[in-house]
């Protein structure tokens, strides 16, 4: 069962010990069509994207004008109509799917966490990445080198426990922390 | 102002529990339950409330008291845990800020806090 879901942010319980929570909100959907394998096109809302192709299957599927977002998702539901939410009540585990926070290019210390060189002392090594190779022999770089690049903004799935659900406004509880920053859209799919 | 889904979140936690009104200078008395093994106890810490710092089910604060042969002990509480049976407040006090860290630097009567009477 997967599920769409926008990182709120973090909090804590208060018992003891006390969990470290991140909210998610389980994102209103509409399941447009299901086939025989529970793979169904879903559609919900975000942001107001529109043209003609969204327009077309808004008509086909029946949807008012604010759905203006499809995906292709593992459903609970036999037909079409509201996203079922019933079976997040029951899970225990989740795995969460959301981009990073994009870091822009990055150096080898933020992205690999070389260690730099000392700041003082007349070292004139600081962030720098080092030597990359060897000599004339083997003469090239090895494949797989670290080295300076673009960092983050890729998806990252971790798995975390459900500590609770709350039906009602569909939020859901989880433990430990979720990439992304707070606000970003992801999929939250059912391990267990 | 925090997103409302968290501050629902936090609410539903918080609103059980029946914290007095306190802040920085209060004499208070904090009912902890220790668990040792399977035998479970309460026992109470007395001091002046230094500090209070953060929201919602993170919020903390700072009690000090001077213990045996006059060293400083401070303990910091989170205000809502499940592990605090009690707060009461002792002793209300005049202080002027809201935190009082000064504190750390005084010694016997000066670092007495006069009581606030209404």
């Amino acid at each position: 069962m997967e599920y769409i879901i926008e990182k709120i942010g973090m909090s804590r319980t208060i018992a003891v010990p006390s969990v470290p929570v991140t909210l998610l909100r389980v994102l209103d959907a509409k399941v447009c069509s299901v086939d025989e394998n529970k793979r169904a096109l879903v559609s919900y809302v975000s942001g107001k994207k529109m043209n003609k192709a969204i327009a077309g299957q808004q008509k086909k599927y029946n949807l008012s004008a604010e759905y203006n977002r499809f995906v292709t998702l593992d459903v609970a539901n036999q037909e079409a109509g509201d996203l079922d939410t019933a079976p997040l009540g029951e899970a225990k585990t989740l795995k969460v799917s959301l981009k990073t926070k994009g870091r822009g290019f990055a150096g080898v210390i933020k992205r690999h966490n070389f260690q730099g060189g000392p700041g003082a002392h007349g070292s004139r090594f600081h962030r720098a990445p080092g030597s990359i190779g060897n000599r004339e022999w083997p003469g090239r770089v090895q494949r797989g080198k670290k080295m300076p690049g673009h960092y983050g903004n890729t998806q990252v799935t971790v798995k975390n426990e459900i500590v609770s659900f709350d039906a009602q406004n569909g939020i859901l509880a989880v433990k430990g922390s979720v990439p992304g920053a707070n606000g970003s859209l992801g999929k939250a799919r059912i391990v267990k | 102002m925090r997103n409302k889904y968290i501050e629902a979140f936090e609410a539903g936690q918080i609103s059980a529990k029946n914290i007095p009104d306190f802040r920085a200078g209060d004499t208070i008395k904090v009912a902890v339950k220790i668990i040792e093994g399977d035998k479970q106890r309460v026992q109470n810490f007395e001091g002046i409330c230094i500090a209070r710092r953060g929201t919602g089910t993170g919020e903390t604060f700072i009690v000090r008291k001077i213990g045996a042969n006059g060293v400083g002990v401070e303990r910091i509480f989170p205000i809502f845990s499940d592990s605090i049976e009690e707060i009461a407040v002792v002793r209300r006090g005049i202080v002027r800020r809201s935190k009082l860290f000064y504190l750390r630097d005084r010694r016997g009567k000066a670092a007495k806090i006069k009581e606030l009477r209404k």
